[in-house]
């Protein structure tokens, strides 16, 4: 038996997968990873991940084997280092794999210049689904944690790894993009040509109000020319709302399942991921396709 | 048919528009449409219904705009639309002690009725359920009798309990868990009504029809005792 105990468990630190699907008409939002890119790519080096990823934000967790060994791999712009069972100390790397021993502390700093990180761990986590997926929606309270992790949580991982062998990719292209081709939303004609104009034409801001839920923006206020209270919808990730307020919001991949504002645009998939990673503050702008 | 046609949402969705009203057979459209794209077989991530519209959401956008021309054909192929009822018809307890009747005043002193007329009205009608959302397994029921319709409460409650009946505006709910809420609360039922361990989670289901019926205090306890399971709550309570 190899065991792991979260000795820090970080600010935001949850367990993710690609999501949870056929649930939404039930009232369950999909979930899943906030950057889909950096689990994709992990899995090349951690094939056996068993859909069972940590996911942290700004500050990383810390890690350390309780009991036998463990493989795991990072992946995310972070610092960090290993306390060895000696006492020295090594450096590491994201998106290149590592050994642990028992005693062995992974200590992960925080994520630089982005928000969210992630670990692949071999063999998994040693969870089981729920609602075929290993996602957790902590506001709902959905998961196979369905809760952030905890200091001292402990996770025993029954297998043993199979290789030792170090495993390691080219650090993944993943530019920083700020300015964001959108699609029309399903309301698009509740905002006036002039409106229109300013969404595209004036720069917004990444505000402190974020979370997996979603992403509040402050800008030029976009005022619907009708109303911003429709009769509830399903609605998707990537999809940017307007409240009466005028200051728009990016729904996330804890989207509330319906909703009652209008969507003047949006994003599509690959940007859901890069629009996660831009900290608050971080100036953004807006390009309306007309063709889809 | 109030199907108007199907426009594109973002990449990879797809919505299906059956106007901008709201009514019961605008709804049951919706809801046999909703079944009829499920049994595509097009395995998309998510089809979400709602009071007159339907998201759909596939993998990328090449596999949407294939499936986008199946769902059109099966949109007007109008043989294939009487699709089998396999909704539940619900008679559901529910208890309007006190307790639980956080807002019943509210709705008495709106429209100048007693607590005993909210109950008789609340229990008097056989509610459609529009869809679920909001929060897992949340129905959205109705529509209420007139003498009850009253719109959502102006700060809403941080913390609604579990279980609550509610009432806003035409239409009446329950709340699955716990969660902040604006809804006029009248009442609980004794058992919970989504569960995760069971792979069809959710007690009720868009379409079905749930009656209320008012049971004493200490009724609703004796129920609350038996810690029903989904299976055993549709055994016992629908038909």
């Amino acid at each position: 038996m190899n065991s792991i105990i979260i000795t820090r468990a970080g600010t935001h630190s949850t367990i993710q997968d690609f999501g949870r699907f056929q649930y939404q008409h039930l009232g369950v939002s999909p979930s899943g990873a906030m950057d889909q890119r950096i689990i994709t790519e992990l899995q090349k080096i951690i094939p056996n991940h068993q859909n069972q990823f940590l996911e942290f934000a700004y500050v990383g967790p810390s890690i350390k084997v309780k009991e036998g060994s463990v493989k795991i791999c990072v992946g995310g712009n972070c610092n960090m280092s290993i306390q060895k069972n000696n006492n020295s100390q090594l450096e590491c790397q994201p998106y290149k794999s590592i050994n642990l021993f028992e005693g062995d502390e992974l200590i992960i700093h925080n994520t630089i210049d982005s928000v969210y990180g992630y670990i692949a761990f071999e063999h998994g986590l040693g969870l089981e689904p729920c609602l075929n997926s290993y996602s957790t929606d902590t506001k709902a309270g959905i998961g196979s944690i369905n809760r952030p992790l905890n200091d001292e949580d402990i996770f025993h991982i029954s297998k043993d790894v199979g290789s030792w062998d170090l495993i390691s990719i080219p650090k993944p292209d993943l530019e920083k993009v700020t300015n964001f081709k959108v699609y029309p939303g399903p309301q698009l004609q509740y905002f006036s040509d002039n409106t229109l104009q300013s969404f595209i034409s004036s720069v917004f801001t990444i505000t402190n109000q974020s979370d997996r839920m979603g992403i509040r923006l402050k800008g030029e206020s976009l005022i619907s020319s009708q109303s911003h209270d429709i009769l509830s919808e399903g609605i998707l990730p990537g999809s940017i709302q307007v409240p009466s307020d005028g200051q728009p919001i990016v729904l996330m991949r804890d989207i509330p399942c319906t909703g009652g504002y209008p969507k003047i645009a949006i994003l599509n998939e690959v940007d859901i991921s890069r629009i996660s990673q831009l900290p608050p503050e971080t100036k953004i702008t807006f390009d309306l396709q007309t063709i889809y | 048919m109030y199907f108007k046609g199907i426009n594109s949402y973002g990449d990879r969705g797809l919505v299906l528009d059956f106007g901008n009203e709201t009514s019961k057979s605008i709804s049951q459209e919706v809801n046999e449409t909703f079944l009829n794209i499920s049994n595509l077989n097009l395995q998309p991530l998510n089809i979400i219904p709602s009071f007159n519209k339907i998201v759909v959401i596939f993998e990328n956008s090449k596999i949407r705009d294939q499936n986008k021309d199946k769902i059109s054909m099966k949109m007007k192929d109008t043989n294939s639309q009487t699709n089998k009822k396999v909704t539940k018809t619900w008679e559901i307890p529910a208890c309007y002690n006190e307790d639980f009747a956080l807002d019943i005043k509210i709705i008495q002193k709106l429209h100048q009725i007693t607590k005993e007329e909210v109950i008789n009205l609340h229990s008097s009608v056989r509610y459609y359920t529009y869809y679920i959302g909001f929060m897992p397994g949340f129905p959205y029921l109705g529509d209420v009798p007139s003498q009850l319709i009253t719109s959502r409460l102006a700060t809403p409650r941080v913390k609604i309990p579990a279980r609550s009946i509610g009432i806003a505006k035409n239409h009446t709910c329950i709340y699955p868990k716990v969660s902040p809420g604006g809804w006029n609360i009248i009442g609980q039922i004794p058992f919970d009504i989504f569960d995760l361990q069971s792979s069809y989670p959710s007690l009720f289901l868009p379409g079905d029809e749930v009656k209320f019926y008012s049971v004493s205090l200490s009724e609703f306890e004796k129920i609350r005792k038996y810690n029903f399971s989904l299976n055993e709550l549709i055994k016992e309570y629908s038909s």
